[in-house]
Parts: C-alpha cells; sequence; structure tokens
C-alpha cells in the first residue's frame, strides 16, 4: 500500500527558500501564510560558526496529533498516508494548531484575503482565482500538492528544488529513493520524542 | 506588562520570525479561549458546590456564567462561528468535542433542575437522574479543558496530568468562594453548617492549588527544553511578575493569610473572591502565553554537529 513520505537532506539545502516560492505559488497563499519554510540556524562560536538550513514542512504523522483532536472531523487521513483538512467541516477552533508540535497549522485571517498580496484591497486576477479555495477563520496545512501527486507529479516544493535536498516518494516501497536514503543514510524524524510518527525524514 | 510582543519572541533563543529555528510561542489560544476557560470552569465549580448544598442562586449563576459567559468567548474565540455545532460530532478521539457534550449536559440537566426546584417539573422518580447528570456534565466542563490542553505532547508545560486537577481545584475554589460571597451578599444558604463546611473547604482548596501550582512549575523545570522555557518564561522572565505576583501572591497566599488571621465579614469575603478571581484568571491567561513549542529540529543536537 503506498504510503507518502518526504525526505530533506540537510546537506543539499542551500537555503535559497524557492521551495517556499513554489509553495505559495502552487497553493496560492494569502501574504503571512507558509505551508512549508526553510529556517536557517547558526551553529558553533566564533570562530568556528555555520549556518544550517533546515527544510521544513507538514509531516504527514502517522499518529497526528492534528487530526486526533480536531472536533469537527475536518483533518483526516487518506489512504496514501496525506493528512488534508476539509475546509468546508473547520471551525477555526484552533485546537490543531495547538496540537501540532512543529508549528505546521496556519489560520486564515480576513484581512490577509481582502488585503491582498499587496495590502492595498485590489486583488490580482492570479489570488482572485486563488483566494476562492480559502475561507476566512479556518486553519490550513500542507496536503503534500496532493492533485499534483494525484496526477503523477511530484509536490511542487520538490519539482522545484534546484538541488535536490527535497525527495517524495512511498515509504512502503522499499526500492523507491525515499526509503533507500532513509535506510542508507540513518534518516531522522523531527522531535520523535512527540510519539507522532512523522512521514518527513532528515539526512545529513 | 505581559504581552507576548515581539521584542520577546525576539530574543535569543526564541524564534518569532518564521525563518528561524528556535522555540516558538503557541499564539492561537489566546485571551478569548482564556477567558472561556475561565467561565466554564467557574461557572461549572460553582453549580456543583451550589448542588450539594442545594443552593438555589449558586446553581442559576453557575448556568449562566458557563451557558452564556464561556459559550460568548468560544463563539469570539472560533474562525467560523456559524460552524460551531460542528465541534459536537468527534467525541471519540477530541476533548473539545466531549466538552461540548458535557456543556450541552450540564446546562439541559442543571436547568431541567433549575425548574424541578422551583415548580416541581420533574415526574417523580426522575429526580435522582436529573440531578446526577446534571452534576455529571459539570464535572466534565470542569475538568475537560485541563484534558484538551494536556491530550497533546506539542507543549511540554501542558503535557501533564496535573492540567485537569488545577482546572477542577480552580473551578471549585471559585465555586466556594462565590457561594460565601453570594451567601455574605444577602442570597442566603439555607443551612449555617454549610458555611463553615465551604469555609474551610475554600481554605483547604486554595492550599491544594498552590501545590498543584508549585507541582506544575517544578514539572516543567524538570521536564523537556520546551517545558523549562515555560518555566523561565513563568518565574523569571517577563512573565514571572504578574505570576509570582498575581497568581501566587494575590490569587494565592493574600487570600490564604485573610482567611486563616482575620474574622470573615461581607468586605473580606469580597476581597478573597476579588483575590481568588484575579488570581484564576491571570493563572489562565499566563498558561496559554507560556505555552513554548520545542524546536522543530536543533541542528546542534540531531546531526552532532
Amino acid at each position: 500500500m503506498t504510503r507518502y513520505g518526504m525526505v530533506f537532506d540537510v546537506k543539499r539545502c542551500i537555503g535559497c527558500n524557492a521551495c517556499t516560492v513554489a509553495c505559495k505559488q502552487e497553493n496560492s497563499l494569502p501574504d503571512g501564510v507558509f505551508f512549508t519554510r526553510t529556517l536557517s540556524a547558526e551553529i558553533g562560536e566564533y570562530p568556528n560558526v555555520s549556518r544550517t538550513y533546515l527544510p521544513t514542512i507538514c509531516n504527514h504523522c502517522e499518529d497526528a496529533p492534528c487530526e486526533k483532536v480536531c472536533p469537527s472531523g475536518a483533518t483526516y487521513t487518506r489512504d496514501d498516508g496525506i493528512v488534508m483538512v476539509d475546509g468546508e467541516k473547520c471551525i477555526g477552533c484552533g485546537s490543531c494548531a495547538v496540537a501540532c508540535p512543529y508549528d505546521m497549522r496556519t489560520q486564515i485571517e480576513e484581512t490577509q484575503i481582502t488585503n491582498g498580496l499587496f495590502g492595498d484591497g485590489n486583488l490580482t486576477p492570479f489570488e482572485e482565482q486563488g483566494y476562492s479555495r480559502f475561507e476566512c477563520g479556518t486553519f490550513t496545512k500542507c496536503d503534500f500538492c496532493s492533485e499534483r501527486v494525484d496526477g503523477g507529479l511530484d509536490p511542487a516544493c520538490v519539482a522545484t528544488c534546484p538541488t535536490d535536498a527535497r525527495v517524495f516518494g512511498d515509504l512502503d516501497d522499499p526500492d523507491s529513493k525515499v526509503s533507500k536514503l532513509i535506510r542508507d543514510r540513518m534518516g531522522r524524524q523531527p522531535l520523535p520524542e512527540k510519539n507522532t510518527r512523522p512521514k518527513v525524514y532528515y539526512i545529513d | 506588562m505581559f504581552k507576548v510582543s515581539l521584542k520577546n519572541i525576539l530574543r535569543p533563543g526564541f524564534a518569532g520570525g518564521t525563518f528561524k529555528s528556535g522555540y516558538r510561542f503557541q499564539k492561537y489560544w489566546d485571551t478569548p479561549m482564556a477567558t472561556a476557560f475561565f467561565c466554564g470552569e467557574t461557572g461549572a465549580g460553582l453549580f456543583i458546590i451550589s448542588m450539594l448544598m442545594d443552593f438555589l442562586p449558586g446553581i442559576i449563576f453557575g448556568l449562566l456564567i458557563t451557558g452564556v459567559g464561556k459559550t460568548f468567548f468560544h463563539l469570539t474565540h472560533m474562525g467560523v462561528p456559524g460552524k460551531a455545532w460542528r465541534a459536537m460530532l468527534r467525541p471519540d478521539r477530541s476533548w473539545i468535542s466531549r466538552g461540548l457534550w458535557g456543556i450541552i449536559f450540564f446546562v439541559g440537566f442543571g436547568s431541567i433542575h433549575v425548574l424541578e426546584m422551583l415548580f416541581n417539573v420533574v415526574p417523580a422518580g426522575l429526580e435522582p437522574a436529573v440531578y446526577m447528570l446534571a452534576i455529571a456534565g459539570a464535572m466534565v466542563v470542569v475538568t475537560y479543558q485541563g484534558f484538551a490542553m494536556s491530550h497533546s505532547t506539542a507543549i511540554s508545560f501542558w503535557s501533564t496530568g496535573l492540567m485537569p486537577i488545577s482546572s477542577m481545584l480552580y473551578g471549585l475554589l471559585m465555586g466556594a468562594s462565590l457561594v460565601l460571597f453570594l451567601n455574605a451578599f444577602g442570597f442566603s444558604i439555607s443551612s449555617p453548617e454549610y458555611i463553615s463546611m465551604v469555609g474551610l473547604a475554600q481554605v483547604i482548596l486554595i492550599i491544594a492549588v498552590q501545590i498543584c501550582l508549585f507541582s506544575l512549575l517544578h514539572g516543567a523545570k524538570n521536564g523537556s527544553k520546551g517545558a523549562e522555557q515555560s518555566y523561565v518564561l513563568l518565574t523569571k522572565d517577563f512573565l514571572a511578575r504578574p505570576f509570582l505576583f498575581g497568581v501566587v501572591g494575590v490569587g494565592g497566599l493574600v487570600p490564604l493569610l485573610i482567611l486563616l488571621f482575620i474574622p470573615t465579614n461581607f468586605i473580606i469575603n469580597l476581597i478573597v473572591t476579588g483575590c481568588v478571581m484575579a488570581g484564576f484568571y491571570l493563572f489562565r491567561l499566563l498558561i496559554f502565553k507560556a505555552g513554548v513549542l520545542d524546536p522543530i529540529l536543533s541542528p546542534a543536537d540531531i546531526f552532532k554537529r
């Protein structure tokens, strides 16, 4: 059975945030809303200092805390393991945002939609078309670009990454690239102590 | 004074911006949610204490505080209040959903009980069932918010069994304080024995709440890094003043000393109830403000660089 997951190669990531921009474009995300971010962290002390980039995204956890706490049934997991949000059912209570250890839930606020990307209330045709998928007040998150995945494509962030730092595939297929990377390079899940069993792995 | 300002978020170790690795504050449950929790626990606590004494004014006020106050602030907080009814759909997995059912049972059967006390509307033999269902609903309301907070491991400070216990203790303390205040205000309790009993319960509950707060901080101090950050925020950082002076001092030590050493009268009752109420409200607010998420990944720790 297919179980989609993602691997981030921290060594390859150059922090260009092309993934962030591709995601915003693919999902028509309003100002201030991000489904994926590349975080930066400075390590060490002068004179031995380096900067590391950490791509982050919804981890589509096996034991998703956001799904467990959702009182309206808006959050659900597809058969292929992608954790989805049904905007029609979301009541905007925020319990998913509070329950997510990775801070990967975002609320769509009315001003974000009405002000538009330029902040003057004049929406571009791109925004007018894209914002229709959101309902103000609801919570949203990354869905691994499910419409692209259903069409046989990689998520937009993976397709855009210039260094192949993001790899997407089937975790249940032992021959898939993600499975091999996790196996060969000891993939680590973020915050494993939270017992959410993320389907996103980091390799170094 | 304790506003989560940009300055505080951006201090070293905390990632206020969206593209830095570090600790993050939870920001989605804030003042309206804290006020809703406060109203829920206060109303349910007042209801439970009043039911044990058949104290009708307390029962009615308890129902109103929860039924009107809590509902209003929950709807204020909610992103899509028009769909609030949907929150009752998943009691099998969500404490928010279970809590909503608790509120429905509490307000529904509590109101029927009030009608029974006033007009004897319940058929003979069913009164105990109505009484028990109303009490059960109130017990859910006075504790479920703590369970909702402790259910998830995301915020280490909240992820403790002490959360529902603190909810219940604070709820019952508020109930006892308000019953004594209402009694002093002119809504007399039928039996004077009850007054001394509730007075003793109030002192015990203040001590129990303080022990619970100490345990909560002790657990946080020795917990994960995120919980430790919450401990530092509440005891040494910008939330320390309102927490130590407000929650522990004004909300606990001051009323305790007053009750132990000064004979009670209307003014003293008013001061004690005000202190307890202020302390509890600050507690609810600060617990939300001090909710810290662990860094998503600490490269230094994880990759041993």
